[in-house]
Parts: structure tokens; C-alpha cells; sequence
């Protein structure tokens, strides 16, 4: 076992670094939603033009073909320079990319791919429905087949930067009368279809991020099927472990230059002088360092086995809960200036509310608790 | 960089639980038998990093994580950090030593056949003659007697600066096998304890508790790995990743060991059972080495 890099590696890292640091934009991305997103599109060509986007994807698809350890040093390096937050690229980069190279067709990885590293498309997921969040397989979105298209009736829920989108990640049941887990399919949904309809939801921050999404006769090619009709349970699953596994690089580093400020902060106004915050501070301090040494493991055990070992299940729930620790104390450091929080404010208490998000969205920390109950400790199945 | 044991380390790690198993059941840890130490001693647990020896604190982490998971001699940890430090001036075991609050005194854990004990701080470490001629005394911890007796001058220090991050490291070590032991003793019975017509572990109220458990665990092993490697590369900061093993090792080994003894529920109470056992190691293991708060706000360096 050993922490140090190879002179490779850290030759690749310099490179990240200085074309970071002459490249990083000075400017915030914008809270605007029109702004944001053409400053995330501009952005994402800009890495894409430099070779940054999609460090380990397939070169035939526009990626560099490297490792997980390079993608790895490329996102300490991104977020150690502060570079703008991935945005509206989110789902694509980290989520449909990625289910899209293990189980799409050539032709739909040759046409999209190269699309979601240049930030030419954009995706959003299409999982949760109103009847359907922890309990997935509950989806009642059916897709009926007409020729060589699905009709969608039904709505999804809690989308994600479903106003901007171009593509959807769309799981519906293509099988009458089927239940749970069988007779779904994983479709690419083109979001400017006719029929479709986004009604916005405004989150308890004040931030309109996230959508209902109805289709009414909305037609989609069976071309667009990802992975086979009616294996939709077990594409979406291949995302859901990738977004358990190795999605969190970023967020770490994040994490580690917050609770150095937080520091920082506590000692500029003197309350760390209270006991309990100081050992509070260091215990996420403490925290903070193991997260990154976790997530060393994990990736590993990616480099050794070829895939993320099962305490990545632990990583993701840790991650999320200690985001939340931390945002809870930056509140708490604000002192009573806090209690000037107004909609549209861009400080800690945006930062907290928001964070409420992470121990919900993609599976809520008491499902993460299931998982990890039953996969790593070999409890029983409660559901 | 990589985390994960090699096939060498990995076959150690199991030929490490295989013999522990065998000879030093954690359910025997209240009274071990004759010949124990003799026996650790020659398996080269007590020296591992000794001069000589070229073995890295990876690999001594590792085993000695596989030790503390069966409540393995205190001594353990003192002698290691005995071989490496005060070769020459010592032979055989060290006890582990510790100051008594507002008293004169020191306290010699595991004195049994001893002639020295270890002292740490967080400057060095130093070695003290403690022949074993005192009454012993119980601890907490049902495995581990002491003996008493009044402070004297060391008969050596070592203020090299690893020197008191290697004890710490050690026992960083046991707590994360102790929180290992209790994670897999509640699993365990969780799956087989049945009310309500089923396994109690299906219950998500019980789940919840043992997945909580494997987290504490995870993370705290995670910081060992990372912390042992940083004192192999003489990271400049070494001391901060020991000090947030120890930290998070200690929380683990007592939280996990409180919630074993609640998934236990009765029988866990009870002097019989073992959960106890793993609980008791916890609350001494905080009074070894521990961690400064103060050293984990300092800046990076």
C-alpha cells in the first residue's frame, strides 16, 4: 500500500493544474437559469476543446482513453482550483455518458457521446414518479408499442434541469400488465417532443431546479431503446452503482477546503473558542481526510478488479451525510446574520437548505442503509 | 498511489486471522491461556518493525488491525513499540504504562511476565524498568490486569518524532479491529436471532444499527490504511492522519460496541455474552495514545 504517485501521474497532474489555473473563468457561473446554462455549455467545450472532458471515456467516442486514476487527479486538480461547478452538463457527464458506454448500441453511443463531452446536449434523468421514489420499481409510465415507436403516457418527478434539457434518461414500463422490476425499458427521450409538458417545482431554497415532467402520446423511436426492451431495471441499475461508486471525487475535495475555511472562519470571530464547536470542527476535520482515504480504496480496488468494491455504498451515504454536517455548521458560524436568508441570497443558508438534496435524490440515506445492511453484511432482504 | 492490500499483505492479513481463531478465541479474552504470549512471540508479532526487520507500517497495521479484532494482549502494542525503539536496552515484554490522574503513580496494563513497560506522549515514548512483583489489579477491560507503582526515571527515551506515532498507529490499529469484531457480532446474530417469525436483521430499525456499524468501521479502517502509509512515506503530515486514525478508530470501536450489545438486547447485558467484552477493549483503548483535538484544527502544512 503506498499514497505517492507515479512520475507520470504526477507529470499529468501538473499539466491539469496549469491549464486550470490559466483557464478557470473569473467569473461566478450565474444563478440566472438562461445564463447558467450557456456558461455551462461554453464551459464544458472549453475542457472538451483541451482534452479534459471525458479523461477516462472511450477515445472513439471523443474521450482521452486514460485511467480512472488520471480522471481521479483531474478532479482533485478541477476542484483545488475552484473551477465552476458542472451544472447543467450534470446528468449527461456523470450519469447518462457513463450507462450509455456499458450497455448502449454503436450507433447510439456514436451519436451521443461525442455530443455530451463538447456540452452540445443536454440531459436529464427520468426515474422517480409520484408513486414511484424509494420503491422504483413502482413506475407506472407506460410506453406502448405502436410499430417501431413507444407512446409514453404517465409523468416523472423531482427532474433535475428538466427546462433545459435536450435528452432524457427515461425508464417506463414497455410491457402490459407487467410488475416490478420486469417489462421496464431504459429510453433516450428527446425532451423537445410534442406532448411533453415541464411544470417547475420551486425547492425550499428558492431555487427552481427541478421539474414534473407529463407525456401525453409522446412518440420515441424503439431505436432509442438503451440495452433491449425490457431490461430497463438492470441499465438503470448499472447507472445507479456508477453513481454510488465513483461520482464523488469532487465533492470530497469540496469538503476538505470547506472545513479549512470553516476553521479559518471560526478562528476570525473567535468561536472556536466554544468547545464544542472546536471538537466538532475536528472531529469533520478527521472525517474529511478518512472520506478521501475511502475513496482512495475504492478506486483501488477499481484499478485492481476492474470495479468499484462493495464499501462504495458506504462512501456515497458517508459523503452525503457529512455534507450536510458541514453545511449545518456553516449556518451555525453565520451567528444571526443567518436570520437574513431571503430567496434568491447565494451564502451558507442556500448552501444548507439545498443540501437537504443529498440524503434524498438517487436513493435516500435509509435506503442507502438497506443496501449496505444486505450487501455487506449479508442481513435479509426487508423488501 | 494504492490502498488496497497486495496479495503478500492479503495472504499475511488471513494467516493472521486463520491462527488467531484457532489459538486466541475472543470469547476466551478474560482468561488466556498459559503459553499465549510465548506463542505471539514467535508468530514475530512483537517485533515486526524491529531494526532488521523489513516490514512497513502498512503491513504491521494491517496484522495488527487482525489482532485487535480478538482482543489480543495489550502488551502487544507496548512490546512492538519496545523492539523498535529501545533495541539493546530491553529484552522479552513490555507492559503498556500510563499515568495515574492526581497521584504519583503509574499504572502497568498487561504486567504478566514483564520487566518494563512503554510510556507514550505526545513527544516520545520512554521505557521503565517494571519488574512484575506487584499485586495484580483488574481494568475495565476483562482481558487485561495492571499492576501499580511509583513513578520513576525512565531508563530510556526516544524522541524520535515517529516514535509516538507508531504506538498510536498500533493502537489505532486494535480499535479498528475491536469496532470490526462487534460490526460482524451484531451482523451475526442479526441474522440469526428471530422474533416476529423472522430474522430480527430483516427489520430495518435493527439493519439501520448494523449498517451504521460497517460505515464507522469502513471509515475508520480507510484512515488507518491512509494514515500508516503516510508515516512509510514520511508524509510532513503523518501526524495529522495518525491522530484522525486514532480518533475515528476510538469513536468506532465504542460506538460499535454500544450497538452490539443493543442488537444483543438481554443476553447482550449479560457477563455471559461477549459483546461486553469488545466494549470494555473500546473504553481502554481511548486511554491509549489518544488523539489531540487541537493538532486536527492545525493548518495543512
Amino acid at each position: 500500500m503506498d499514497i505517492g504517485f507515479s512520475p507520470e501521474e504526477t507529470r499529468f497532474r501538473e499539466e491539469c493544474r496549469a491549464w486550470l489555473h490559466a483557464n478557470v473563468p473569473a467569473e461566478k457561473r450565474p444563478l440566472n437559469a438562461d445564463e447558467a446554462l450557456d456558461f455551462d455549455k461554453a464551459w464544458q467545450r472549453r475542457l472538451f476543446d483541451a482534452g479534459w472532458a471525458g479523461i477516462n471515456w472511450p477515445e472513439d467516442y471523443g474521450g482521452r482513453g486514460l485511467s480512472i486514476v488520471e480522471q481521479v487527479i483531474w478532479l482533485e486538480e478541477y476542484a483545488k482550483a475552484h473551477a465552476p461547478w458542472i451544472g447543467s452538463n450534470f446528468v449527461g457527464v456523470n450519469h447518462g455518458g457513463p450507462t450509455l458506454i456499458i450497455n448502449a448500441s454503436e450507433e447510439q453511443k456514436a451519436y451521443h457521446l461525442p455530443r455530451i463531452l463538447k456540452g452540445e446536449a443536454i440531459w436529464c434523468q427520468g426515474f422517480s414518479e409520484p408513486g414511484a421514489g424509494s420503491d422504483l420499481a413502482g413506475i407506472k409510465t407506460r410506453g406502448r408499442i405502436e410499430g417501431d415507436e413507444l407512446v409514453v403516457n404517465g409523468s416523472k418527478i423531482w427532474t433535475s434541469f428538466a427546462h433545459v434539457a435536450d435528452w432524457q434518461e427515461l425508464v417506463l414500463r414497455t410491457e402490459d400488465g407487467s410488475q416490478r422490476h420486469k417489462g421496464l425499458s431504459w429510453a433516450i427521450c428527446d425532451m423537445h417532443a410534442p406532448g411533453i409538458t415541464i411544470r417547475p417545482i420551486q425547492k425550499m431554497s428558492g431555487q427552481v431546479e427541478f421539474a414534473e415532467v407529463f407525456y401525453d402520446d409522446v412518440r420515441i423511436p424503439l431505436a432509442n431503446v438503451v440495452g433491449g426492451l425490457g431490461n430497463g431495471w438492470k441499465v438503470a441499475m448499472s447507472t445507479l452503482s456508477f453513481e454510488r461508486g465513483t461520482g464523488f471525487i469532487a465533492d470530497q475535495v469540496k469538503q476538505s477546503q470547506e472545513i479549512a475555511e470553516l476553521i479559518a472562519t471560526a478562528r476570525g470571530s473567535g468561536m472556536i473558542g466554544d468547545d464544542r464547536i472546536a471538537d466538532s470542527l475536528a472531529q469533520m476535520r478527521a472525517e474529511v481526510a478518512a472520506l478521501r482515504a475511502m475513496t482512495y480504496r475504492n478506486i483501488s480496488e477499481v484499478v485492481r478488479t476492474g470495479q468499484p468494491g462493495p464499501e462504495a455504498s458506504v462512501i456515497r451515504l458517508f459523503t452525503s451525510e457529512l455534507g450536510q454536517r458541514l453545511e449545518r455548521m456553516a449556518v451555525l458560524l453565520m451567528g444571526d446574520a443567518a436570520i437574513d436568508f431571503a430567496y434568491g441570497d447565494d451564502n451558507a443558508v442556500g448552501d444548507y437548505l439545498r443540501g437537504f438534496a443529498a440524503t434524498i435524490a438517487g436513493g435516500t440515506a435509509q435506503i442507502q442503509r438497506d443496501i449496505i445492511g444486505e450487501r455487506l453484511l449479508g442481513l435479509p432482504k426487508s423488501r | 498511489m494504492d490502498l488496497t492490500p497486495n496479495d503478500e499483505q492479503l495472504a499475511l492479513q488471513t494467516a493472521t486471522a486463520d491462527w488467531c481463531r484457532d489459538n486466541m478465541p475472543l470469547e476466551a479474552a478474560r482468561s488466556r491461556r498459559a503459553g499465549l504470549w510465548q506463542d505471539l512471540e514467535a508468530m514475530g508479532w512483537s517485533a515486526m518493525t524491529a531494526p532488521g526487520m523489513d516490514l512497513d507500517h502498512a503491513t504491521e497495521a494491517l496484522v495488527f488491525a487482525e489482532l485487535g479484532r480478538f482482543l489480543a494482549p495489550m502488551g502487544l502494542i507496548s512490546t512492538a513499540a519496545a523492539n523498535r525503539w529501545f533495541a539493546g536496552s530491553f529484552e522479552g515484554k513490555a507492559g503498556l504504562a500510563l499515568p495515574v490522574t492526581g497521584s504519583d503513580a503509574m499504572r502497568i496494563l498487561d504486567p504478566v511476565e514483564a520487566g518494563t513497560a512503554v510510556m507514550w506522549s505526545a513527544q516520545s515514548v520512554a521505557l521503565y524498568a517494571a519488574p512484575d512483583d506487584q499485586p495484580h489489579r483488574p481494568t475495565i477491560d476483562l482481558s487485561t490486569l495492571q499492576g501499580r507503582q511509583p513513578s520513576t526515571s525512565p531508563v530510556a527515551v526516544s524522541n524520535a518524532p515517529t516514535s509516538p506515532l507508531h504506538l498510536q498507529l498500533l493502537s489505532a490499529a486494535y480499535a479498528v479491529g475491536c469496532a470490526d469484531a462487534a460490526r460482524d457480532m451484531a451482523a451475526d446474530y442479526a441474522r440469526l436471532r428471530e422474533q416476529f417469525d423472522r430474522p430480527i436483521g430483516w427489520f430495518q430499525a435493527l439493519k439501520h444499527i448494523c449498517s451504521d456499524m460497517a460505515v464507522r468501521a469502513a471509515v475508520a479502517r480507510s484512515q488507518l490504511y491512509y494514515a500508516a502509509c503516510a508515516l512509510d512515506a514520511k508524509d510532513g503530515e503523518a501526524a495529522f492522519h495518525v491522530a484522525a486514525a486514532k480518533r475515528l478508530a476510538d469513536q468506532a470501536a465504542i460506538d460499535n460496541g454500544r450497538a452490539n450489545i443493543q442488537v444483543h438486547g438481554g443476553i447482550g447485558m449479560t457477563d455471559e455474552a461477549a459483546p461486553h467484552l469488545c466494549l470494555k477493549r473500546a473504553h481502554l483503548l481511548q486511554f491509549i495514545a489518544p488523539a489531540d483535538a487541537a493538532l486536527l484544527l492545525e493548518d495543512a502544512a
